[in-house]
């Protein structure tokens, strides 16, 4: 285990390390240059000073080693577009907020995706299923930036229940929280529904059915602990992505969190902020895989961990 | 459905209060502190805006965008300060005088001149402001406007040394300032937020005194109260300010909600007493609105030609494309937002000495005419030779906004001019390099001057002018603007500058499309907000009622 353990996180350092090479690399293959704009009566000289003080004017070489060396001290270098805050102010000062909404958006989408998934599959074919089904074909298929402003307008607007848009306090958080969480929803109302449909269908069921054990023990000791394993999968990715702020629904409801910096970084050619969002991203995502593998030898205890080949 | 909702909604509540126990390390969750959130009483004299974004920058010598200067014009003060009509007007100092070549400035400032914290702004302040701005070492984008001081422009680019800078502090409130050549609107530049102080003491003790709102130090009507990033910025009356019997408002608050439609919905729910920069359809249905308020801004919407590119290359056919588009359609249909047709570079909105309009006074330097356009595209496609227009494309940075228009023009250039033309977009940036770089027959710009001055539109396509992607150069234009630079007279600068207009509009590198407008929607009851022609509103002297 403590083998398996510490050459997971050797691959983890690894898979980031390539990460930001590759980020570092295609970032400056785009066209474009972080100081240009509408207004720039620059004189050479300013540009001059300009990339001086970002040491942009070093060999790409050379700028990647300072890069790594910082990184590994955890700073995330300056912000180019904003003059006083670095990117780690950025990612502080926003996580929070990102993560409040994320955290409270995958909690519902959870609840209610595994109740919702449940039901339909236990009375499949039947108007329940139906409309689950309906619903999570709806959730998917409305995007957030539709689902946030329908939100605003009832549930804010018409029926003023909660403020339109800001963090100011929890109630704040509510509907944000909600625009995102029906798109995952959905997703794992589906996930669900159909594991869940196959493993009622396994001899195992029918053998507890047999043995006169209630349909509610059975679904719960026997058939949502094999059928959430899919489920657990598509998680990682879900809440990195969710922790980490998404940009849309940040914007529509103005929170001040971190999606923002993702789609800014790159339009600005802001490069320390393009690749500090990136790195996060990658190292939450990578941290969060690695979670969902342990959970696995918990849920299914068949799976073993190890770190040979099986 | 409806009942799954409701459940859906009411368990909704109870989770997040456990999930907030993870998460909430953060930011904005927990602020027992601003109980702002409730309106306020009628009669508090507070104003809640909206910034759009967090303000990147609010220190005076690298700052350079509106929403950091809406910001700043209300916390600090120059030399000179605006009225409320936006004339330059003593502020930090209370007296100047002016050696008879005009070259050389002494500023005596006021003994009650106080920053926030109660110490005195001192000479020194200014000196090693200015100094600051035009140090290689501090990179500002900005320092180019204060080349008009003597050796600063050499320092700045690293050719002089700093002892050679005409920028004096001779005792605590004397300020001396020496002028490469005399220049009459030097009182205007003072009073624009380039210009603002710094206190030295914070600066040189925290280089990143103006990120928050604990080390920010300022000296004009406001001080900053509070600021949380990405979220909101809280300015109140500083008692500390000389004048401060005249500034009204006591609070003003800035939000920071970036989605147009999230601004006008926290409008309409009373959460805004203020709004801006709205989608085209919500204009359409506010227009009526006793709350619609649309003032003239000071730039030009325009498409600009790249000379050295055929068909461009000749002025008769560069002529007869500006001659061809139906700009009153194009603002009344297309762009919807209550902008000017143009045909000048300079906007509305630069007062000349005799206090007329410089627009009023230059009038329109062409006409749309359709067939007069396409007798000069004959004439013009004769002169060069060509049996067939080489084939044209219309660039544009990607924008929905943009977009609509370039396809309004493509569509009159076909229908007034029988010209095909294609359109191709990019992103911004990489649309900048392109441009740069001259690879477009023509494409869009946008250009506001920095200061309310002709020259300030002018400078654009002056030939050795970054800004100028054209490759237009024309001695005539050139000299003319360096004359006016230079003229002492007011009346007679203007003239020049007239004159330098009529040369660009004959040459006509560019085609003026619009002169922007600013749409705002201002709650009943406060008043006195003031417009100036290149900023957003100022509150200082706005009441609520």
């Amino acid at each position: 285990m403590a083998r398996y353990l510490l050459k997971r996180i050797l691959m983890m350092i690894v898979t980031l390390w390539i990460i930001v090479t590759l980020t570092f690399s295609l970032m400056h293959m785009i066209p474009g240059d972080p100081f240009a704009s509408e207004s720039d009566q620059l004189p050479e000289q300013i540009l001059l000073n300009l990339r001086a003080k970002y040491h942009l004017d070093e060999p790409l070489p050379m700028q990647y080693l300072s890069y790594l060396k910082s990184l590994a001290m955890l700073d995330l270098g300056p912000s180019i577009k904003s003059e006083t805050r670095g990117v780690n102010d950025m990612i502080k000062d926003g996580f929070g907020s990102s993560a409040l909404i994320g955290m409270q958006a995958i909690a519902v989408a959870l609840f209610f995706g595994l109740i919702f998934g449940i039901i339909a599959a236990l009375n499949r074919n039947t108007w329940i299923d139906y409309m689950a089904m309906v619903m999570a074909v709806l959730g998917i298929a409305v995007p957030s930036f539709i689902m946030a402003p329908l939100l605003i307008n009832y549930l804010a607007i018409k029926l003023p229940l909660f403020p339109v848009a800001t963090l100011a306090s929890w109630k704040h958080s509510v509907l944000p929280s909600l625009a995102l969480a029906f798109g995952p929803l959905a997703i794992i109302t589906r996930y669900m529904r159909t594991s869940m449909i196959e493993v009622m269908n396994q001899n195992y069921i029918r053998t507890a059915e047999a043995k006169g054990i209630p349909t509610f023990l059975i679904v719960v000791r026997h058939g949502i602990r094999n059928a959430i394993l899919p489920v657990v999968t598509f998680l990682g990715p879900l809440v990195a992505g969710l922790l980490t702020g998404t940009f849309v629904v940040e914007k529509i409801f103005a929170v001040p969190g971190v999606g923002k910096y993702f789609v800014d970084g790159i339009f600005n050619r802001d490069y320390p902020v393009i690749l500090g969002t990136t790195v996060f991203y990658s190292a939450i995502l990578v941290l969060i895989i690695f979670l969902i593998d342990l959970a696995y030898m918990f849920i299914d205890p068949r799976i073993k961990l190890s770190g040979r080949g099986r | 459905m409806k009942k799954l909702a409701a459940f859906a909604l009411s368990v909704s509540l109870v989770v997040p209060a456990l999930a907030g126990c993870g998460g909430s390390s953060g930011t904005a969750t927990n602020n027992p502190g601003t109980a702002s959130s409730t309106p306020a009483a009628a009669v508090k004299q507070e104003v809640v805006f909206n910034a759009k974004s967090e303000p990147p920058d609010l220190n005076p010598l690298t700052s350079t965008d509106t929403t950091s200067f809406w910001i700043m014009d209300h916390l600090g003060e120059g030399l000179y300060t605006k009225d409320k009509e936006g004339n330059p007007v003593l502020g930090v100092a209370k007296e100047v005088k002016l050696s008879d070549d005009k070259l050389k400035y002494t500023f005596i400032l006021r003994d009650d001149a106080k920053w926030t914290n109660g110490e005195p702004v001192t000479a020194e302040d200014f000196a090693y402001t200015f100094m600051k701005h035009i140090d290689p070492a501090t990179a500002s984008t900005t320092a180019y406007l204060l080349y008009y001081i003597k050796g600063a422009e050499a320092y700045n680019k690293g050719t002089g040394k700093a002892e050679d800078v005409g920028i004096k502090a001779l005792d605590a409130k004397t300020l001396e300032i020496e002028l490469v050549a005399p220049t009459s609107y030097f009182d205007k530049m003072l009073a624009t937020r380039y210009w603002h102080p710094i206190n030295k003491k914070q600066a040189e003790a925290d280089p990143k005194w103006a990120a928050n709102a604990e080390t920010y130090i300022s000296n004009g009507a406001y001080k900053l109260v509070s600021w949380k990033h990405d979220s909101e910025l809280v300015i109140e009356k500083n008692e500390n300010y000389w004048n401060k019997d005249d500034v009204k408002m006591e609070k003003i608050t800035w939000k920071m909600v970036n989605d147009a439609t999230t601004s006008y919905q926290m409008y309409k729910s009373g959460e805004l007493d203020f709004n801006k920069e709205m989608p085209s359809d919500i204009l359409a249905q506010e227009k009526s609105s006793p709350d619609y308020k649309s003032v003239p801004y000071y730039g030009t919407y325009m498409y600009m030609f790249n000379v050295t590119k055929e068909p461009f290359t000749n002025k008769k056919v560069r002529r007869a494309f500006a001659m061809a588009i139906d700009r009153k359609a194009l603002t009344e249909m297309v762009s919807q937002g209550g902008e000017t047709p143009a045909y000048s570079m300079v906007p509305r909105g630069a007062i000349t000495p005799t206090g007329k309009d410089f627009r009023e006074e230059g009038g329109d330097y062409f006409k749309e005419d359709p067939a007069e356009a396409k007798k000069l595209l004959a004439e013009g496609m004769q002169e060069a030779g060509w049996s067939t227009l080489p084939e044209v494309t219309l660039m544009y940075n990607t924008d929905e906004s943009h977009k609509k228009i370039a396809q309004a023009l493509q569509e009159m250039l076909k229908k007034n001019l029988g010209v095909d033309v294609k359109l191709t977009n990019q992103e911004w940036k990489v649309y900048l390099d392109t441009t740069r770089q001259k690879n477009y027959q023509m494409g869009r710009m946008g250009w506001v001057g920095q200061i309310s001055d002709p020259a300030f539109n002018l400078d654009y396509y002056l030939g050795d002018s970054p800004n100028n992607r054209t490759g237009w150069v024309n001695k005539e234009y050139d000299d003319l603007n360096m004359a006016a630079k230079v003229e002492q007279d007011p009346n007679k600068r203007m003239e020049l500058l007239h004159k330098a207009e009529a040369v660009l509009m004959e040459e006509m590198p560019f085609i003026p499309i619009y002169h922007y407008q600013q749409n705002y929607l201002v709650k009943p009851g406060l008043e006195g907000l003031t417009y100036p022609v290149n900023a957003f509103p100022s509150a200082r002297w706005a009441t609520k009622k």
